[in-house]
């Protein structure tokens, strides 16, 4: 039976999540493009996750498994690590049994993409496609002449 | 008190079912369509909603398994290399589907006869010719007059002008001019202008999520107002279990759920099934009786037999300047039939189209480039982006399958629907001739994109979540030992059981099937009215 609709991240977890997210999408080299977790994207891809009660269970419980990891290094929970021994109990997490679900992964870039920073930087219009649409310029028929020119390709029979 | 039988019951509202029901209703017989699926809202549908391509994961994914939603059924198809795509609402699959609308060509219908393989139709060509144009009319198709890869008579005829190729399609066009091959703007079931009062095509590029602006020709939004104005009845969130066999072997009407999964019997003179290539199969043998022990209208032992998909592949071409492919119908924009006809010398029987796709929206680009190793998690993620992001232009090989018996739907044991009727079985193998094809078809899809000024191609082949088109599965012929239902679609062993979806088509073709669905199914209706009086004489 499925679980009913799960609680939101606290705010810890969602501190948790932000740093799994940066090791997902990481700032540019050029540092004009930020982050996944650098973005704030913890929340949506929380509230979409919610949406999905056994992936959002899995991830919780993957949250867990990095502050069981960080508690073995002496700290109070994942958060309180600096970030090199935080990278560290990210790789060991990804090696186990309670490693983040793969769907966590396409989550990601699905609310990396539509964020209205990243889609104006790639030239994209912030907005979904409806009801605006798109201005598509008419089509130069003559680009048909040769395909007119060969005459019928069809097998007659 | 028990329903008065009605005169003509359907089952399946979707693409054929829909185009019976409004050619049946001039004659104003009683006609009560059942739906398993319900009435879909402009606002259901993901493309005013800025998550929109993130509802393509499981909402509006194209296989029922995935969506999981109590009106789907699932389909066990394990035992196949493409899985089994479909819709289940007022519309059917047309609510999803990409609305190309090319028609089948001559040769399709005398495969045996020109090059030995597969079965000749008990039609033409020139039989349906007709009714497609009429289905052209009614779901109000965008093209253009005088493609050479069809013939000249009688004339495709098209209400609407073709959809605009775009910056992407321009330059695809150019690549097939450069190569000599054949090209022409796509057959597209999608308004290019307002339409019988829809809207024109806005180039939004959410046809696979449903059309809110309703200018996709999906069957709730052009055949069904007007059946229901011309006096159908049509019951959603109902799903038949089986049709039931009276004393004299005849069809006497359906058992079903209806919304509150209780159990209905409405008894009926004529029964259409009208459920899809996969669907269909699964209620005749879901209704075994004392008459047919083996399920219904099966004493051929085909029912189920013959499944033939499209096998697909996509090549996807990477450029170096922006291509505006996210503007426009996601699958209508230009065609090639330059390898629809059998050549001996490319070591394969019959052939395959080619249907350009538009470029990827900001969030695919990111996934499909995830699961072509271009754009990967970590470092180099933004440069792996940044070389596909309005950069790519796709091409679907639309390749011919040829029935083989060993291709079936069966009911599977252990899996069943929200209502407990047993779910349909896949059993599928690519056949050697598809897989010949499908490297060709690959090695020419790679050679245009380069001649359009393509720096590098991806390719998926065969392309797994690809089983839209679904076929031959109660194929129609002139002798009951080798086909199911006749040339206008009654079944051999049942006289008042008709067939209408894509289960009866004798052979695939080479492009996608909807419109020769709808041509079948507006000729069937016609055949219908003709004999009212001796319908069911031998």
């Amino acid at each position: 039976m499925r679980p009913g609709k799960p609680t939101p991240l606290n705010d810890d977890e969602r501190r948790a999540l932000a740093p799994v997210l940066d090791g997902f999408i990481p700032p540019s080299d050029d540092g004009v493009l930020p982050g996944a977790g650098e973005l704030g994207l913890a929340a949506d891809v929380d509230e979409v996750l919610r949406r999905e009660p056994d992936l959002h269970a899995q991830v919780v419980r993957s949250l867990a498994g990095l502050d069981r990891l960080a508690a073995r290094r002496g700290a109070a929970r994942f958060t309180a690590l600096a970030a090199e021994q935080q990278a560290e109990v990210m790789t060991e997490l990804s090696c186990s049994e309670h490693a983040f679900p793969p769907l966590l992964l396409v989550y990601t870039f699905g609310c990396y993409y539509k964020h209205p920073r990243i889609l104006a930087h790639y030239g994209f219009e912030a907005r979904p496609p409806h009801p605006k649409g798109y201005e598509v310029a008419p089509t130069d028929l003559s680009l048909l002449d040769p395909v007119r020119g060969r005459g019928p390709i069809y097998r007659r029979c | 008190m028990a329903e008065q039988p009605v005169d003509v019951l359907i089952v399946g509202a979707g693409a054929s079912g829909a185009a019976v029901a409004w050619s049946l209703a001039e004659t104003r017989m009683r006609i009560v369509c059942l739906e398993q699926g319900d009435w879909l809202k402009p606002d259901d549908y993901p493309g005013s909603r800025e998550d929109w391509e993130l509802s393509q994961i499981r909402d509006f994914s194209p296989s029922p398994n995935v969506r999981g939603r109590s009106e789907d059924y699932p389909v066990n198809d394990g035992a196949s290399p493409i899985a089994a795509s479909m819709f289940n609402a007022v519309g059917g699959s047309t609510v999803l589907y990409a609305a190309h609308f090319p028609r089948f060509h001559p040769s399709d219908f005398r495969a045996r006869a020109l090059d030995g393989v597969g079965d000749d139709w008990p039609l033409d060509y020139a039989r349906l010719a007709p009714w497609y144009n009429l289905n052209s009319r009614m779901m109000g198709v965008s093209g253009l007059t005088g493609d050479p890869a069809y013939p000249a008579e009688p004339p495709k005829e098209f209400p609407l002008p073709p959809i605009p190729l775009g910056r992407l399609g321009e330059t695809l066009a150019r690549g097939f001019n450069r190569l000599g091959w054949h090209w022409w703007p796509s057959d597209s079931a999608i308004a290019s202008q307002d339409y019988e009062g829809r809207a024109g095509c806005i180039n939004a590029g959410t046809c696979l999520l449903g059309c809110p602006h309703g200018a996709k020709a999906s069957t709730d939004v052009t055949y069904w107002p007007l059946a229901i104005r011309h006096g159908v009845e049509l019951r959603t969130r109902c799903r038949v279990r089986e049709i039931t066999v009276g004393a004299d072997g005849m069809a006497d009407g359906v058992i079903y759920y209806d919304a509150d999964g209780v159990e209905r019997r409405l008894a009926a003179h004529v029964v259409i099934m009208a459920c899809n290539g996969i669907g269909t199969p699964r209620l005749l043998l879901n209704s075994r009786s004392r008459h047919f022990p083996d399920g219904l209208a099966n004493r051929s032992g085909l029912v189920g037999r013959n499944l033939m998909f499209h096998p697909y592949a996509i090549i996807t071409g990477i450029f170096d300047e922006p291509l505006e492919g996210y503007k426009g119908p996601t699958g209508c924009s230009l065609m090639s039939h330059e390898f629809y006809e059998t050549d001996g010398t490319r070591g394969f029987a019959r052939g395959y189209s080619f249907e350009m796709l538009r470029g990827f929206g900001p969030v695919a680009t990111a996934l499909y480039g995830m699961a072509f190793g271009r754009v990967l998690p970590g470092e180099g993620h933004h440069r792996g982006y940044a070389e596909l992001a309005d950069r790519t232009a796709g091409i679907a090989a639309i390749c011919e399958d040829l029935p083989e018996p060993g291709n079936r739907v069966t009911l599977d044991p252990d899996l069943a629907d929200s209502n407990g009727i047993p779910a349909p079985k896949v059993t599928y193998r690519l056949s050697e001739n598809s897989t010949r094809m499908l490297d060709h078809a690959v090695a020419r899809g790679r050679e245009v994109m380069t001649a359009a000024g393509a720096r590098d191609t991806m390719v998926q082949a065969p392309l797994t979540m690809a089983g839209w088109h679904l076929m031959g599965t109660a194929r129609m012929g002139c002798d009951p030992a080798t086909s199911v239902v006749n040339e206008w679609g009654r079944c051999h062993d049942v006289r008042n059981l008709f067939i209408v979806d894509g289960s009866i088509f004798v052979t695939a073709g080479a492009v996608n099937p909807t419109n020769t669905i709808q041509a079948l199914a507006l000729h069937i209706a016609y055949s219908i009215k003709q004999r009212l009086s001796n319908l069911f004489d031998d």
